[in-house]
C-alpha cells in the first residue's frame, strides 16, 4: 500500500495532486425506508472491509510523515446504496466480501453476519410490504493530497 | 433490479469541491465499473482508468458514452503493471477511487 503510494508520487506531476477516497473503518448502518418512515435492521461490520480502511489510513499517514504528500484539503461526506430486496443487497455484499478475501487471501469471517443480516432484513422487507427499499449507509472520507 | 449508489450526489458534490478538473489529465486507480469516473469524466482532458477486474472494465467501457470515446481509456490491469510501463510525472490528477486496500 506504502509502495504504491510511492509510485504514485513518481506519477503525478510536481504540481498535480491525489486524490484519495474511501469509508471509514466503522460500521454501516442498514435501514429500510418506505416513504417517511425508516425502520434500522442493523450495523454491518465487515471485518476485513475495516481492517483494509484502516490499513489504507495507516498507509496515509506514513506517507505524510515521510513527506511524500501533504494533505490539502479533507472532507467527509455519506454514501447510500439503495436495494430493492434483501436478496439484491446479500448478492452485491457477497460480491464484494469474496472479493476483499481474495485481494486479503484471507478468509473473511464476516459473510456469517452479512447472512443474519440479510435474513433479517427480508423479514422486514416482507413486513413492510410495496414500496420499501433497504439502504445501506457508509461515512466517506475524501482527501486532497500535494506531492512534496 | 436496480442498485442506486448516492442518488443524492453526494459524492459527485465532494469531488467537485475538492478539485477542479477542467483541462486536467487524470489518472483513476480502481475505477471498477466507471461509477465514479462518469461524475467527473466530462470536465477532464483526458482520462486513464485502470482496474485489476476484466469483468467491470468492460462493463465501464460498454458504459462509456459516445462523446467521452476520444477522451476516456479504460485499461484491465494491476496498478503495479500499470506503474512499472509507465513515464514519470505524466497526471494532474491521481484518484484512488475507494481502492487504497
Amino acid at each position: 500500500m506504502v509502495h504504491a503510494l510511492e509510485e504514485i508520487h513518481r506519477l503525478v506531476k510536481p504540481a498535480g495532486i491525489l486524490i484519495d477516497i474511501h469509508p471509514v473503518a466503522e460500521p454501516s448502518p442498514v435501514k429500510i425506508h418506505q416513504g417517511e418512515k425508516i425502520e434500522p435492521v442493523g450495523d454491518l461490520s465487515v471485518r476485513q472491509w475495516c481492517s483494509d480502511y484502516q490499513h489504507a489510513d495507516e498507509a496515509l499517514t506514513e506517507i505524510k510523515q515521510r513527506g511524500l504528500f501533504m494533505v490539502e484539503r479533507e472532507a467527509m461526506f455519506n454514501s447510500l446504496t439503495y436495494y430493492d430486496s434483501a436478496a439484491e443487497m446479500r448478492t452485491d455484499w457477497k460480491e464484494a466480501i469474496d472479493k476483499f478475501a481474495r485481494d486479503a487471501q484471507s478468509i473473511d469471517e464476516s459473510a456469517p453476519q452479512a447472512d443474519a443480516m440479510a435474513a433479517r432484513a427480508e423479514e422486514l422487507m416482507q413486513a413492510a410490504g410495496n414500496g420499501a427499499e433497504l439502504v445501506v449507509g457508509e461515512r466517506v472520507h475524501i482527501s486532497r493530497l500535494k506531492p512534496i | 433490479m436496480t442498485i442506486r449508489t448516492d442518488p443524492e450526489n453526494n459524492e459527485t458534490r465532494a469531488l467537485s469541491d475538492i478539485a477542479n478538473f477542467s483541462g486536467q489529465h487524470v489518472l483513476e486507480i480502481g475505477c471498477g465499473d466507471g461509477r465514479v469516473t462518469w461524475l467527473y469524466a466530462d470536465k477532464a482532458a483526458h482520462v486513464t482508468a485502470i482496474d485489476p477486474s476484466a469483468k467491470l472494465i468492460v462493463l465501464a467501457s460498454q458504459e462509456l458514452p459516445s462523446h467521452l470515446q476520444d477522451r476516456v481509456e479504460f485499461h484491465n490491469a494491476t496498478f503495479e503493471d500499470f506503474a512499472t510501463a509507465s513515464k514519470s510525472s505524466v497526471f494532474d490528477i491521481v484518484i484512488l477511487s475507494w481502492s487504497l486496500c
